[in-house]
């Protein structure tokens, strides 16, 4: 190629219309066509011209890409252009052919029109059946005739005729109606004038009559073929076939007129229109002015061969026109003489065809590729079998060495290279803008073929910025609808996406008067794939959206503009409701706020709904769901008939969601729809949705409905993206009733935890002191629709750190189940008693303070070293100001929780065998009341009894009275500590169970020991029955031991194992009371021994020792004067069984009058040592001797 | 003048994109993604010649009518950055914008291998590069 600057410096002797032709050479796009040599340029396409075609200066760019100035011709004046004369001719061709190919070059041009007035559609009747005759075998079918018809031609394009012969109109059929013989010559007339207008060119033309009949039918023409009516013209095909074959002899004698210019005579000169003024008065003598007439005339018939099915001989005129005009530096022609090479290359190279389904069609039912280019060969043998015809003074005689250089026609690269050069050749003309147009346009659709799509947008670039003139807004719809098919054809689809809306905005301009928002939207709607848009909200609903987001906005909102203008308010609302759904991440507040209020405008008038929209292109609008409006993250299954949703509002305002109701499938299901208000960006927030299953069997949730912003949508669960379940199924059971509790305690605010699924319906709480009992009483309601016919209740204590005592709740079913069946409506009532009993115990010393007062609980004292009767006594000692520390420790609350759970069934769901559950959690908060800080016994006279000293604490902060079964109230200030006695019998403990029932079998012994010691204390508790009660709250309740008792002091309050027993006169002497008996009288003395223990025991022996206590710390055992026994004061027990008694018997005589004491004194054997001291619990005895009464 | 600099993944979706507040940043989207057919066709044919060259610089894709060019940029890894410039800054050659592709590669991969993924020091990167250019 030869560099720009070359051709501009290149003389341009003789053709002073160059200069004026070349404009805009900086108005063009920089093009980098010839890699780095390009340099950088700006484009406008609004500039006209005005640069001097020498001062390009330091803007330098390919001369191939200049545009061709504006032209006041477009395609609605076309018509009226027609009918006028050709005096006011512009010389420029200015309406492109965006259709065109390559092959077209070989086609001969036949203007089909209309004359008079025809309808529309009886027009293209006939134009159809004269399209179908698209090609002809002539000569023994070795050469092909192919036609190319219009029924619009501009007659300016036709001046380029010569330029380019098959933009020559050279056959003109005209159809016209003509009912009667009168006017008969008026239509012939008009033929007439319609021949005229491509007068100079046709080689023939025809003239279809339709509907007269009569004489001057009779008469044969040739140029004039009468039909009666539309449906009668069978031999229409066979008159253009007719027609095609004398167009052929015209194309042939001219072809042969053309090639055989014998030398002497002079050559014209072919010209373009514009041209023509500017070889006036120039030497047509010179070799220059030769050279180019030869040259153009070559490239001529090189036209008129390929049009003639010659194909190689074309080929052959083609290379010879190309080095005459190369010489001469006639571009414009060397142009076409190039793109001739070029198209006849393509010919032979793509016989399928270049341009599309038309090129296809044109060869269809022939002959296969390599047959049709066989078939061009006759024509270049023709050449050789008649050189003569080609050999001329003034051209090259010797053609065959030219043919053995044309046979191989330019390679598939070739051709693209040549294509370029007569492009840069073309665009140094203004005026053949739409020559270097279509050439762009036709080696674009080469380059598709060949698959060199950059290349080819290379060519369709600088298409782009040729300009030819103001066009008309239909002719920019058209350019940019053809710029954007090529795009498409080339796989540039996002270019051809860009063209094609760019096309869409074209058609409703606001110069357009009416403007085409259908075509626009349809237009649009084309556009969609290219921006990887589709209109399914599913494509999107699949993790983080990926593309251009701001660039498919704005591609929806034009659809939802143009869909609005089209008149059709659902495709606005279908389009808002998916740019809401898609595209909600990218919206700003403010963006989101202005969509959703233009969707309430819209679905005020057309609600938006689930339905799919079907387009007329075939094109389906899936139903858009608002599946994030609002956002659903959690289904939370619940009752039978209630669905619980978390959502949330993404929008920065208040969003109402009207109608939200449940889907669901299987069963006959009323859903209750729920109208919510989301305040603006909230957070999760729960929502329930209800509805009453009117059938049995599993019904499934699949997804929930809503309606928002007046757009009905139906999110099914499966498309959302925050929820992995697909829906949930539940079975719907035949009827059961429902419990409604209420109870006399007040709710709670602190929820249970359920451990095992379970769902508390109500909470309730309540604050007790520790010992207190309180009744709770539980209304059962039955609300439902059937009687409650049976009722379990079980509870379940949740596991807590604190030691229980008792029964924390008991009550009786008994009286409940008494009002059963419960009919609908009825309440029935349930009493439950709670009772808390912890540990009533100090673990730690929490009075260390209270010092020991002596009293000891360990040492076995044999006898009293007091003869003072111990009662029950207070030592008002008030405790140091408890530490407020630890007073806080202490008074420190524990909670105990309890689940009731109520097992009910009753109607047609209890006879198949269904329950429902009802759960009341039970919170209770216990305060301390009393702690007993200290425990210890003391002997009491009496060895059957002892007196228990307990140090109780009230750690309250009101007054409290302690009380005991057996003793009065001891007043207790809050925070003080007293210390009570208790005077109790002894327990024998062993009259209780070893183990209770079979459980000793697995339980180890150390469970069995705690055991023992549980059932030992609540023994003691009972009898003790040590009760507080404050009397400011009017509280009472019970204070327990059992925690506190440990061993040591257990085995105090046990009656020991062996049991003696002491009887003066048959009198039990284990009382404070002296027996009496009478001086000088034998009194009886039994001595007994009871073995309460597990294993026999023996030989004793035992001693009574009389002794007088002199009060006074003395006791005198020196009585052997006063005293006397009968029979032996020893007595000799060999052994006692297990639960054995044994007794020994003897007799004292008192002589003098007296109080006396025996001390019976026991010897054992030393193997019996082992036994412990608390075994032998020794009676004491006093015995008062009385004057004898005479 | 860099007026607008996009970041484009290799499945072409937008990365990032940056321009002067003064220009109307949908124009450059379509800009650049009407130029994407181009660069996948330009990355195609280059193939293994771009990874083996280490010619990531596309050059000139987008000629506009408003005195504004697009340059092209793809690194290995195909993420493609572009450079929307003035073009009545003829004093701008070649090199130079081969050179702040260069920079601004080089900070992108910092970027991304930050862990903590601080973006700060590309947007400042973008900045100087737009300011720089001007």
């Amino acid at each position: 190629m030869v560099p720009a600057g070359d051709l501009d410096r290149a003389p341009h002797r003789g053709k002073p219309a160059q200069a004026g032709a070349r404009t805009s050479r900086a108005s063009r796009a920089l093009r980098s066509w010839r890699g780095s040599q390009a340099a950088r340029a700006t484009v406008t396409q609004h500039e006209k011209g005005g640069h001097d075609p020498g001062g390009h200066g330091g803007c330098r760019r390919d001369p191939q890409w200049a545009s061709a100035g504006p032209s006041p011709l477009s395609f609605t004046e076309e018509v009226k252009f027609e009918l006028r004369a050709l005096k006011d001719w512009d010389f420029k061709m200015s309406v492109p052919d965006y259709m065109q190919c390559a092959e077209d070059h070989q086609t001969l041009l036949v203007v089909v029109q209309p004359v008079g007035i025809v309808s529309e559609e009886n027009f293209f009747r006939i134009y159809k059946r004269i399209c179908s005759v698209s090609q002809i075998s002539v000569r023994d079918s070795q050469r092909v005739l192919y036609i190319r018809y219009r029924h619009h031609y501009p007659p300016e394009n036709n001046e380029w005729g010569d330029f380019q012969t098959h933009r020559k109109v050279v056959g003109l059929i005209t159809i016209t109606d003509c009912f009667s013989a009168k006017d008969w010559p008026q239509t012939f007339e008009k033929f007439h004038v319609q021949k005229e207008i491509y007068g100079s060119t046709l080689y023939d033309s025809r003239l279809f009559v339709f509907g007269l009949q009569g004489e001057i039918v009779e008469q044969p023409r040739t140029d004039v073929a009468f039909y009666p009516n539309y449906e009668d013209c069978q031999t229409v095909e066979k008159r253009i076939e007719d027609f095609i074959e004398s167009l052929f002899i015209v194309l042939e004698s001219k072809r042969l007129d053309r090639a055989t210019d014998k030398s002497g005579d002079k050559i014209p000169l072919l010209c373009v229109p514009f041209e023509k003024k500017d070889f006036v008065g120039l030497d047509t003598d010179s070799r220059h002015y030769k050279k180019r007439c030869q040259g153009r005339m070559r490239k001529h018939v090189g036209d008129l061969c390929l049009q003639a099915g010659m194909l190689q001989d074309s080929l052959v005129h083609y290379h010879m026109s190309v080095e005459l005009l190369r010489s001469v530096n006639d571009f414009l022609w060397l142009g076409a003489a190039l793109e001739g090479l070029c198209s006849a290359s393509v010919i032979y190279h793509y016989p399928g065809g270049t341009g599309g389904k038309s090129g296809a069609r044109r060869f269809q039912g022939s002959t296969l590729p390599a047959e049709a280019a066989n078939r061009h060969r006759p024509g270049a043998q023709e050449v050789l079998i008649d050189p003569g015809a080609l050999t001329t003074n003034g051209i090259n005689p010797d053609t065959s060495t030219e043919i053995g250089r044309a046979k191989n026609c330019l390679s598939p690269e070739d051709i693209i290279d040549k294509y370029k050069e007569a492009i840069s050749y073309y665009s140094k003309y203004k005026n053949a803008g739409v020559i270097e147009l279509e050439a762009c346009i036709k080696a674009v659709r080469v380059l598709a073929i060949q698959k060199r799509s950059m290349e080819a947008s290379e060519f369709l670039q600088n298409a782009v910025y040729i300009n030819l003139r103001q066009l008309s807004e239909e002719e920019k719809i058209q350019r940019y609808s053809i710029l954007s098919e090529l795009y498409e054809l080339i796989g540039f689809h996002r270019k051809s996406a860009f063209f094609k809306r760019v096309a869409a905005m074209q058609c409703v301009a606001p110069s357009i008067a009416e403007p085409g928002w259908r075509a626009c939207y349809k237009l649009l709607l084309e556009t969609l794939p290219g921006y990887s848009l589709s209109l399914d909200p599913k494509d999107f609903s699949r993790g983080t959206h990926r593309g251009w987001a701001a660039v498919q906005m704005r591609l929806l909102h034009e659809l939802v503009y143009a869909s609005r203008r089209m008149g059709n308010p659902a495709l606005s609302v279908r389009h808002l409701s998916f740019l809401l759904q898609t595209m909600l991440d990218f919206l700003s507040d403010q963006e989101k706020k202005d969509v959703t209020q233009s969707l309430e405008n819209y679905t005020s008038k057309c609600p938006g709904t689930m339905e799919p929209i079907a387009l007329p292109g075939g094109l389906t609008l899936p139903p858009v769901p608002f599946t994030k409006l609002p956002i659903v993250f959690q289904w939370v299954q619940g009752d039978v008939c209630e669905v619980q949703l978390m959502v949330y509002n993404p929008m920065p305002f208040e969003l109402r969601v009207e109608n939200m109701g449940l889907l669901t499938s299987g069963v006959e299901f009323e859903s209750l729809p729920a109208a919510l208000s989301l305040p603006a960006e909230s957070g999760l927030y729960p929502v329930t949705l209800v509805g009453v299953p009117r059938t049995t069997g599993t019904i499934a949730v699949n997804g929930y409905h809503t309606t928002v912003f007046g757009v009905f949508s139906d999110c099914l669960l499966d498309n959302l993206p925050g929820i992995k379940t697909s829906g949930s199924t539940v079975e719907v059971i035949p009827a059961l009733p429902r419990l409604q509790i209420s109870t006399s305690l007040p709710r709670s605010a602190h929820s249970l935890q359920p451990s095992s699924g379970d769902e508390i319906s109500t909470n309730v709480s309540v604050q007790l002191y520790n010992g207190e009992s309180q009744q709770l009483i539980i209304k059962l309601e039955n609300i439902g629709m059937e009687p409650l016919e049976k009722l379990e209740v079980t509870s379940k204590v949740l596991t807590t750190k604190e030691k229980l005592y008792g029964d924390f709740l008991s009550w009786k079913l008994e009286e409940t189940l008494a009002q059963f069946p419960l009919q609908p409506g009825k309440v029935a009532t349930f009493t439950i008693n709670i009772k808390v009993k912890l540990d009533f115990s100090c673990q730690e010393n929490l009075l260390q303070d209270l010092s020991d007062d002596g009293i000891s609980v360990s040492g076995f004292p044999l006898s009293s070293p007091f003869r003072q009767v111990v009662r029950p006594r207070v030592e008002g000692k008030p405790v140091n100001p408890p530490d407020s520390n630890k007073a806080g420790d202490y008074s420190h609350v524990k909670t105990l929780e309890a689940i009731l759970n109520f097992k009910y069934s009753g109607g047609p769901g209890h006879t198949e065998g269904y329950y429902r559950n009802l759960s009341l959690g039970l919170h209770v908060e216990v305060e301390p009341s009393v702690f007993f800080t200290r425990v210890s016994t003391l002997p009491a006279t009496s060895t059957r009894q002892c007196h228990l000293l307990l140090d109780v604490f009230n750690s309250t902060e009101h007054e409290l009275t302690v009380s005991t079964r057996s003793s009065e109230a001891l007043i207790l200030h809050a925070g003080e500590c007293q210390r009570m006695a208790i005077q109790v019998d002894k327990f024998n403990f062993e009259s209780f169970p070893e183990s209770p029932g079979e459980k000793g079998q697995f339980a180890n012994p150390k469970q069995l020991e705690e055991e023992r010691r549980e059932a030992r204390g609540l023994e003691i508790h009972s009898k003790l029955g040590i009760c507080w009660r404050i009397p400011s709250l009017k509280r009472s309740g019970e204070a327990s031991v059992e925690g506190l008792l440990n061993q040591l002091v257990l085995e105090h309050l046990q009656l020991a194992p062996l049991q003696w027993d002491v009887l003066v006169d048959g009198q039990p002497c284990d009382r404070e009371v002296a027996a009496a008996c009478q001086v000088g009288d034998p009194v009886c003395l039994e001595v007994r021994l009871t073995n309460r223990s597990p294993r026999s025991v023996g030989p004793f022996a035992l001693t009574v020792v009389p002794f007088q206590d002199h009060q006074n710390g003395v006791h005198n055992y020196d009585l052997h004067d006063t005293i006397s026994f009968v029979g032996s004061s020893t007595f000799y027990l060999d052994a006692v069984q297990p639960s054995g008694q044994s007794a020994c018997l003897g007799a004292l005589l008192f002589l003098y009058t007296g109080d006396f004491f025996l001390h019976i004194r026991f010897h054992e054997d030393s193997t019996s040592k082992e036994l412990p001291p608390s075994w032998f619990c020794l009676p004491s005895v006093h015995v008062r001797a009385l004057e004898a009464q005479a | 003048m860099a007026i607008c600099i996009p970041v484009i993944t290799k499945e072409n979706y937008p990365l990032y994109i940056c321009s002067i507040p003064t220009e109307n940043e949908l124009k450059f989207q379509y800009m650049v993604h009407t130029s994407l057919d181009v660069v996948d066709e330009k990355i195609s044919s280059m193939g293994k010649a771009l990874v083996n060259q280490r010619e990531l610089y596309l050059g000139l894709l987008y000629p506009t009518e408003d005195y504004k060019v697009l340059q092209g940029y793809a690194t290995i890894s195909k993420v493609k950055f572009f450079m929307v410039v003035n073009s009545s800054n003829t004093a701008l050659q070649d090199n130079e914008i081969h050179r702040m592709f260069w920079k601004l590669h080089n900070s992108y991969i910092d970027v991304m291998c930050n862990p903590f993924c601080n973006s700060r020091d590309f947007d400042n990167m973008v900045m100087y590069i737009m300011i720089q250019v001007c």
